[in-house]
């Protein structure tokens, strides 16, 4: 029997859903309270001061915003990895991960607001004044827009079905929503075809281009050379392996919440391919670890070894080590588990959990400590610790995601029902010229425009003026990583014969 | 109209579109002043330099430096746009020596290259130039600068009482939540162009030397002010000395500020 003839269903509003959503709830508002104190006050309230005099003006946001985008990065580069190499024991989370994935990349925009020193103003300037020199262009543009809109486009396309399917089971109001989400869907051979198509050429596009955004997040501290510590051609390559690690680990807790409270159907199959995961992608941060420490401490710059020196046996020590471990426990849990033979949910829970208190600590070892001791000037010492009011903002976000989660559980089915497709398969939908040409366009003018925007960015078109020469041209430039996202959309929703029969 | 005509002409039309462009371009370009090259820049002498401190409180005062109530806490927040900085004696039995410590001005300047939105820039004459109102205070310049020489404003200033009327209206003040640095007193630099405009005449170098608030303040002379792309200036004089070095030189952000000292080995 076919999975898709399955009936959907969602979860039923239970203890453990309340329980979460009144901790949501309580997180949002003292995270809101605090939020406001921060805006009344100033950033003085933070814990967060000028570098060189003993402070840091970054701190807890910002680690918490780079561990929110490597959340977001793994789950869609999951989904993407699925669904090219046609893995069906991940499947079961590819419904999850995209979710996870807006989620995340939402609370993530969230920290980077709270730590503008006017956020307001970062918000209006930022889409028409952005420049393509600064690492941050690559947050603003190919992370933001990108994250989020291959996640979205990947999560449409492949809930339509499940859409379909609740649109005839719920009552109003949600039956509309699943209507909208599902409109046009018909489950015949051609659509679930073209389906297959356009989430793999999608996920195609995926993996690079996400790979890429990441790296302009190590960038922001990669190529800083004025900061000991931070400037390193691993920044790049251990970011991405780090999202990894803390993506795969807060998806398995996801997973295994939401089997244990809400039932859903993940088997543990797929529990255990992602241990496995987490096994090799612990092995490598331990590997990257090993080697940034040891290039640097044996035969760095004294100011470079300074900062090492600080990480590994001074005010750091604590989160170095408790880094190190959580990572050796994320690397030989699943080790041990893969070696003898088994799959136990438990376990790979406990192990996930150690690989998101590793990426917690990793994060906050590269933000802070480069600031507070590895100024090439010292004037003043000190060091950074977190106030009540960053605490709070950042459970606030931290609320915000679950409440966001919360609420998705009872209205979006949580695993789809249809298996993964296998793109190495030989059925090809039928060739209609109007939906290629439609698919073909937009991307062909999402790269025209994308070009554009980048080049204007980086002020190619404005000689000596200080401004962009088009108004609104840096986001031309994520305007057109989204058309370039949405063609998959375009192929797959454009309107087709309706003689198509179905199955 | 065949095919062939529609691309003579069309080709034609681009053309000549083109070459009128081109050419009110150059005539604008011709009656445009010819721009002088200059690099403005800072030579300060550590020889002279006796750490009064005079630097410090005139440019405070000068450029309107808000100060925060100074406790444990907020020590690491204040702003200082010139610092004195104590630096270790570099030979056995030497004593702590004292060092001016403005914005360096880099030619290869970090902080300009990660600002997003570009409020901060090089202007055409060296300077490393701050616009307050662009800032959206994501403080990215202040992690690049090595040299530490930015300072974001934790809190709204504030001027109580009487001390508003101390603040100098040629200056500006800043919102809370934004990055400020040194300007070279840019408000300054850009009263005496006007001065010297409207006399038509060229800048002196004798009014240049001490132009900025902590080189007039200094009462040893140690803070000299010029255009360092002038060989005949004074500051670019000083800065051919075999006493001349650079801050962090080999990092490879090229200030334009550089201090003299016998002992180089600082």
């Amino acid at each position: 029997m076919d999975d898709a003839d399955d009936v959907v269903q969602l979860p039923r509003a239970n203890a453990a859903w309340y329980g979460l959503l009144l901790c949501a709830l309580v997180l949002l508002g003292v995270g809101g309270f605090c939020f406001a104190w921060q805006t009344q006050r100033g950033l003085i309230t933070t814990g967060l001061r000028n570098p060189g005099y003993g402070g840091a003006a970054w701190g807890l946001y910002i680690a918490f915003d780079v561990i929110f985008s490597g959340v977001s990065f793994a789950g869609i580069v999951l989904t993407a990895v699925c669904r090219v190499f046609s893995i069906q024991a991940l499947r079961p989370i590819t419904r999850m991960a995209p979710l996870m994935s807006i989620i995340a990349i939402m609370a993530g925009g969230g920290t980077v607001v709270a730590d503008l020193g006017r956020p307001i103003d970062g918000l209006m300037k930022l889409p028409y004044l952005a420049r393509a020199s600064s690492p941050f262009y690559g947050t603003f543009t190919m992370v933001a827009s990108g994250y989020l809109f291959s996640s979205v486009v990947y999560f449409i396309l492949d809930g339509r079905a499940d859409a379909a399917r609740l649109a005839t089971t719920t009552r109003p109001p949600l039956s509309l929503l699943y209507r909208l989400w599902g409109a046009g869907y018909r489950d015949t051979l051609d659509e679930r075809l073209r389906h297959q198509r356009a989430t793999l050429w999608l996920s195609l596009g995926i993996i690079p281009l996400l790979f890429m955004a990441t790296s302009t997040l190590g960038f922001v501290f990669g190529i800083q050379v004025g900061r000991p510590g931070w400037y390193s051609a691993l920044q790049a390559p251990a970011f991405i392996a780090m999202a990894g690690l803390a993506g795969t680990g807060m998806l398995v807790l996801l997973a295994v919440t939401a089997r244990k409270f809400f039932a859903a159907p993940i088997p543990d199959a797929t529990i255990g391919w992602l241990g496995n995961t987490l096994c090799v992608l612990a092995f490598i941060c331990l590997y990257f670890t090993i080697v940034d420490e040891l290039t640097v401490g044996y035969g760095g710059p004294a100011v470079d070894r300074a900062v090492i020196h600080e990480i590994v046996a001074g005010h750091f020590a604590v989160f170095f080590w408790g880094f190190v471990a959580s990572l050796i426990a994320t690397l030989f849990i699943p080790l041990v588990l893969y070696i003898r033979g088994r799959v136990s949910v438990g376990w790979i829970g406990v192990a996930a959990a150690f690989a998101t208190f590793a990426a917690a600590n990793k994060r906050l070892l590269i933000v802070v400590p480069s600031q507070t001791h590895g100024s090439l000037i010292a004037l003043g010492t000190g060091n950074y610790a977190p106030s009540w009011v960053e605490f709070g903002v950042t459970g606030g976000l931290i609320g915000i995601a679950m409440l966001m989660a919360v609420l998705a559980v009872r209205v979006i089915p949580l695993v789809p029902r249809v298996p993964v497709s296998d793109g190495r398969k030989s059925m090809r939908p039928q060739f209609e010229w109007r939906r290629s040409a439609a698919t073909l366009g937009t991307i062909v003018v999402a790269l025209c425009v994308g070009a554009i925007g980048l080049a204007d960015s980086f002020r190619l078109f404005s000689g000596r003026e200080l401004d962009s020469k088009i108004p609104f041209g840096p986001s031309l430039c994520a305007l057109g990583i989204m058309m370039l996202f949405a063609s998959a959309g375009i192929y797959e929703l454009f309107p087709g014969r309706v003689s198509e029969k179905r199955i | 109209m065949s095919r062939r005509n529609v691309l003579t002409h069309g080709l034609a039309s681009i053309a000549g579109l083109t070459g009128t462009l081109a050419g009110s371009k150059t005539a604008l370009a011709s009656l445009a002043p010819r721009k002088q090259h200059r690099r403005w820049g800072m030579v300060i002498d550590l020889d002279r330099c006796t750490a009064c401190g005079a630097c410090v409180v005139a440019c405070r005062q000068e450029n309107n430096v808000p100060t925060i109530q100074s406790t444990q806490d907020t020590r690491a927040a204040q702003i200082e746009w010139m610092s004195q900085v104590w630096r270790e004696p570099t030979e056995r039995g030497g004593t702590p020596e004292m060092l001016p410590f403005p914005c360096q001005h880099c030619q290869n300047a970090p902080c300009v290259k990660v600002c997003p939105v570009g409020a901060t820039y090089k202007d055409d004459e060296g300077v490393t130039a701050q616009i307050w109102d662009r800032c959206i205070g994501c403080r990215y310049c202040m992690v690049a600068c090595p040299y530490a020489r930015r300072f974001f404003n934790w809190v709204e200033p504030s001027w109580e009482g009487s001390l508003v009327q101390l603040l100098n209206p040629d200056v500006g003040t800043r919102p809370g939540g934004v990055v400020e640095k040194c300007t070279f007193c840019q408000h300054r630099l850009q009263d005496l162009k006007e001065r010297a405009a409207v006399e038509g005449r060229a800048l002196l170098d004798s009014e240049l030397q001490r132009l900025p608030a902590c080189a007039s303040a200094c009462p040893a002379r140690a803070i000299t002010f010029g255009d360092l792309e002038d060989p005949s200036s004074t500051a670019s004089e000083q800065a051919r000395s075999p006493r001349v070095f650079r801050l962090l030189g080999d990092l490879g952000t090229e200030p334009n500020v550089l201090y003299l000292k016998r002992d180089r080995r600082l």
